[in-house]
């Protein structure tokens, strides 16, 4: 197995690319110095996995969040002859920010799919090649070096990354309980009297707080924030004047209608009756608010690399504009974009329907798998990805013992992201994704039935010092 | 607190006691700061507006202008600090002005200079510091520093010439683009074998690039670099753009603060790379244009000049990484021979620098009788493992809209290290596709695209040649990239950096956007970058406003020695 590469040789600074030493806590920093997990979970898992089924021996991946439940939908859309276009003005340098067209047609399509009260503004709208650009870019504009943004644990694991590469940001983390106690209605459950708490210890510890990152739907726990709570973070964040980025690149992939999701983007000031007087916010601090979405999650397509922000703030957006020289998409790849999300119809009739179909029924399997093995688990109807409770196959219920399952699955030949990536607290947390095809969803859970059972015919754990720890780039 | 107010001027008539108790000091330090920012603009602009005639003046006024720009950019973040502290207090939401209504600096600042009083206050660069309380010092710096160099680009896009729509728009000389073959590319990218949507193109890629596509770049690189030995794909990251792979050399290869050495003029988009995330400072070595006896020829780059600027950064105390080669030159258009590239690389060797050589133009060289060697093509590198190579299909193909650019380098360190930034620098698999099928027809490419390219560059140089020769205007011959590199020093009295700028300016007004001297970090003022890879109609057009401009400027000097003389 590869070892994470690191930047040794005499030649380079002493910088090490795989483990930025700024980032907070010792965890982060071994996440980070496997960042070349991806090594593992990308090339021999993509190697291994799409010869399947004429190569039962390779690797499942139920680890990387990856929607492959519609690429028949996606392949005959993007096919079609519309999407075929050239131009040349899509061939030459354009607006940094996007093409207005493309800039406009996401403007239409937030402001439809996210319900907002009023009419959202293409001059609000930067595009970039995926989330993770738009991470790397807000950082750096937001927050000096060493600065930090607080974020709700357990987290998608790769923002850590995203944020430290380039801009040299921490994340503060609010650790949540799978306890229900106090006020909690319900397991890792985020509240305001968490997000103080947090802020206040940071501060203790001379850490700058610039903002306040939610993934909403959320990911890993495939749950999503009410209205109410939501707001209620907002004006948090407005308390303390902290930027909020809000990441909603699950939103379509709402699969049960009857969870409620609402987008922040429609927020309107009635929902908290405390703050009448901002008639004209629809937000508690809408200069400090800012939207991101993508193409990965909603519409499959993780290497189509798209990603938009949101933001009403004129001088964020043009700060990350500047940056997007380094982070733009091609101009055939905009205009397909600019296809696709206008394509109101398709969407709505076709491609929406026929994804929450699958993904529930994808879901509705892999609970109740782990149903019948008597494997508590949370999930709500959002995201590709159920949060597992495997606590009770840890006797000591130590981190080490949640590596060595990961790397029993893993020997078994199924790929799972454990609790330690998303720095839960709690160790025996796995994600589970789902939203791939039957068979290999089966095989995969077939495996994972197998190593729980203690029946995996793998040989006995390696020692620790030769494992290796994946880390979720790739969500 | 109270004897503050007492002391210091309250502006806007606001009297102490119309404080309301209980406020803090901060609403009215922020007005009184304003207060003070207009009063020092106003004084600057009377210190800088004072023309004297000798250099000595002229050079007194431009250190005068440099630290005006120091002042207000530590103003604007005292003023921005109070803000924050002024709003939490009051809760008084002070409007952002919309971008529309950010003034154009330029155009201030000329204003102020040409004497002109200004009724509209003038915004300055660091106005955007000023309304931008929400963004870090950095993202200020990014920020400022990007619109103050791209606002006339910004112009030109919102105001593009077409010559139906829109007769009076800007014409673009001043970008790099070749729009010279765009029915070629246009219909080659419309070719059925572009269009393939796998599953494999939609998931998450390799970071640094599909294998199919850093097979067909090495294979691509062997045979148009001429390699001795076969290009391994293991060497290769591809990024979305040159911009990107350079940005992240920089990041990999130095830490905050440290150096490249870099011969001037040069490419004014490598100082945004190196500045906007990984700032690192690029240090001229300085060409000139004169002929002497050790510059053999204009711009002549030797190990002597390398030496000495070495030498002088390192008294200075900076640590120099590195050296940065442009071959083909941009904007010179020379090309390097392998002799001279060689004893670069010795120097760079001697000194343990990494060269980074961007090879973006190998495939513009339209003067049949020049030979481009490239450094992959060397049967031993002195240093291999410090000698990393850019190319891109963004000039060579000229689509740069398509955002690709690879980096190709025998250390595996600087592979994996700059792979780690691949996933910011991503580039669609779809586009990855197009990519690797465009490179792979190699006949299309010999047998269509190369020599039609070349015969079209050929025909735009000399249309624009011959008219700056009818117009006696001195240029560099050059026998690639997609520009001349042309000479108004003639134009300018006194030949200043801010009479170039002038000039630059009156080009502007008249709908025209060249490139001046001064980005590229030319020492010698009067120099002007013209991108002639445009098709002739509006290459016509272009000239036509050249020529326009030069003639009010020829007018405007007239009028001036009169004056002067006169005054005499």
């Amino acid at each position: 197995m590869r070892r994470p590469p690191r930047v040794e040789m005499f030649t380079l600074p002493q910088k090490d690319f795989s483990a930025p030493t700024t980032c907070l806590g010792p965890t982060c920093m071994q996440d980070l110095g496997s960042s070349h997990g991806d090594d593992l979970e990308g090339e021999c898992s993509r190697k291994l996995d799409q010869k399947l089924p004429e190569l039962p021996g390779g690797i499942i991946n139920l680890g990387v969040s990856e929607n492959k439940l519609c690429f028949d939908l996606l392949s005959w859309r993007l096919s079609q002859s519309d999407m075929q276009r050239v131009e040349p003005s899509l061939l030459q340098y354009a607006d940094w920010r996007g093409h207005l067209f493309l800039r406009e047609e996401v403007a239409k399509f937030l402001s439809f799919y996210c319900k907002s009260p009023a009419p959202l503004r293409p001059e609000n709208v930067v595009v970039l090649n995926g989330g993770a650009s738009l991470f790397s870019a807000l950082a750096t504009v937001l927050c000096e070096a060493g600065e930090a943004f607080l974020i709700p644990t357990p987290y998608y694991g790769a923002i850590t990354q995203h944020v430290c590469l380039y801009g040299n940001v921490r994340l503060a983390y609010v650790y949540l309980d799978s306890e229900v106690t106090g006020l909690d209605t319900r397991p890792f459950q985020l509240t305001v009297e968490k997000l103080e708490m947090a802020l206040r210890e940071a501060h203790s510890e001379g850490v700058k707080v610039k903002g306040l990152i939610l993934i909403n739907p959320q990911n890993p726990l495939g749950d999503i924030y009410s209205p109410e709570e939501l707001q209620e973070y907002l004006v948090f964040a407005k308390r303390h004047k902290l930027h909020v980025i809000v990441d909603e690149v699950y939103m379509l992939s709402v699969f049960e209608e009857s969870v409620g999701y609402r987008s922040v983007l429609s927020l309107e000031s009635s929902v908290l009756p405390l703050f009448p007087c901002r008639a004209l916010c629809r937000l508690p601090d809408p200069q400090r608010t800012h939207v991101m979405w993508a193409t990965s999650k909603d519409f499959g397509m993780s290497g189509l690399r798209f990603g938009t922000l949101y933001t009403e703030n004129q001088d964020v957006a043009t700060a990350v504009a500047s940056l997007c020289r380094y982070h733009g998409l091609s101009g055939l790849v905009q205009y397909q974009m600019a296809q696709l999300l206008r394509d109101r119809d398709w969407i709505n009739q076709v491609y929406l329907p026929e994804n929450h179909a699958r993904l529930k029924a994808a879901h509705t399997y892999v609970s109740e798998e782990l149903r019948a093995l008597g494997i508590p688990f949370l999930s709500r109807g959002a995201g590709f990805f159920i949060w597992v409770d495997l606590r009770k196959y840890l006797p000591k219920g130590t981190f080490e013992e949640e590596m060595l399952l990961w790397r029993r699955f893993l020997d078994n030949k199924v790929l799972l992201s454990f609790g330690k990536a998303f720095e839960c607290k709690e160790p025996g947390w796995f994600r589970f994704v789902f939203s791939d095809q039957a068979h290999r969803l089966c095989l995969g859970m077939q495996r994972v039935r197998q190593v729980l059972a203690g029946k995996s015919q793998v040989a006995e754990d390696p020692a620790p010092s030769q494992s290796q720890e994946p880390s979720d780039q790739r969500r | 607190m109270s004897h503050w107010s007492d002391t210091l001027p309250v502006p806007s008539g606001q009297r102490r006691d119309q404080v309301p108790r209980g406020h803090s000091i901060y609403p009215q330090l922020l007005e009184i700061t304003l207060h003070l920012r207009q009063a020092m603009r106003e004084h600057f602009v009377q210190l800088t507006s004072r023309q004297g005639l000798s250099l000595e003046e002229r050079r007194h006024t431009q250190a005068i202008r440099e630290k005006e720009a120091l002042l207000s950019c530590l103003i604007c973040r005292m003023i921005n600090l109070l803000q924050s502290e002024a709003t939490s207090d009051l809760e008084l939401q002070v409007p952002l002005p919309s971008e529309d209504s950010r003034g154009d600096v330029r155009y201030g600042q000329r204003a102020q200079l040409s004497g002109q009083p200004d009724p509209v206050p003038q915004l300055s660069d660091c106005e955007a510091a000023f309304v931008s309380r929400d963004l870090s010092n950095r993202g200020i710096d990014i920020s400022v520093f990007y619109q103050s160099s791209f606002q006339d680009y910004n112009a030109y896009q919102k105001d593009k010439y077409h010559k139906d729509k829109n007769t009076l728009g800007f014409i673009n000389l001043g970008t790099s683009e070749n729009k010279l073959c765009m029915d070629l590319m246009t219909e080659r990218l419309q070719e059925r074998d572009m269009n393939c949507i796998e599953d494999a193109l939609l998931q998450y890629p390799d970071w640094r690039g599909q294998p199919f596509l850093r097979e067909e770049v090495a294979r691509f690189l062997t045979y148009y670099c001429r390699a001795s030995t076969q290009l391994d794909p293991e060497n290769v990251v591809v990024l979305n753009g040159c911009c990107s792979v350079f940005s992240a050399l920089a990041m990999v290869l130095c830490d905050p603060g440290e150096a490249f050495l870099v011969p001037a003029p040069f490419y004014g988009g490598f100082a945004f790379s190196s500045r906007l995330y990984a700032k690192v400072e690029l240090i001229p070595v300085y060409l000139e244009s004169e002929v002497t006896v050790t510059n053999t020829q204009p711009f002549q780059l030797t190990v002597d000049k390398l030496e000495e600027a070495l030498l002088e950064a390192r008294f200075e105390g900076k640590k120099v990484r590195g050296l940065v080669l442009i071959n083909p030159q941009n904007p010179v258009g020379d090309i390097y021979s392998p002799d001279s590239l060689m004893k670069y690389l010795e120097f760079a060797k001697r000194y343990n620098l990494h060269v980074i050589i961007d090879e973006i133009y190998m495939l513009s060289v339209f003067d049949e009788s020049v030979t481009f060697h490239s450094v992959l093509s060397m049967k031993s590198l002195p240093d291999r493992n410090r000698t990393h190579v850019i190319w891109g299909t963004s000039k060579d193909f000229g689509i740069s809209g398509f955002r690709f650019g690879a980096l190709y380098t025998h250390n595996k360190e600087v592979v994996s290290a700059v792979s780690a930034f691949g996933y910011l620098h991503s580039i669609s698999g779809i586009a990855q596709h197009k990519l690797c099928q465009l490179l792979q027809n190699t006949e299309w490419i010999d047998k269509v695209y190369l020599p039609t390219n070349c015969y079209r560059l050929q025909e735009a140089h000399k249309y624009i040649t011959a008219k700056l020769k009818a117009l006696e205007i001195p240029f560099h011959n050059s026998s690639s990239g997609l520009y001349v590199w042309i000479n108004l020093k003639k134009y300018l009295d006194p030949c200043t950096f801010e009479e170039e700028r002038l000039l630059y300016c009156r080009f502007l007004d008249n709908k025209l956007l060249l490139s001046r001297g001064k980005a590229y970090m030319c020492k010698e003022p009067g120099w002007f970058c013209l991108i002639f890879a445009d098709e002739l109609p509006r290459l016509k057009l272009a000239m036509r406003r050249f020529c326009d401009v030069l003639q009010e400027q020829k007018e405007a000097l007239i009028v001036k020695q009169l004056e002067d003389a006169m005054r005499e």
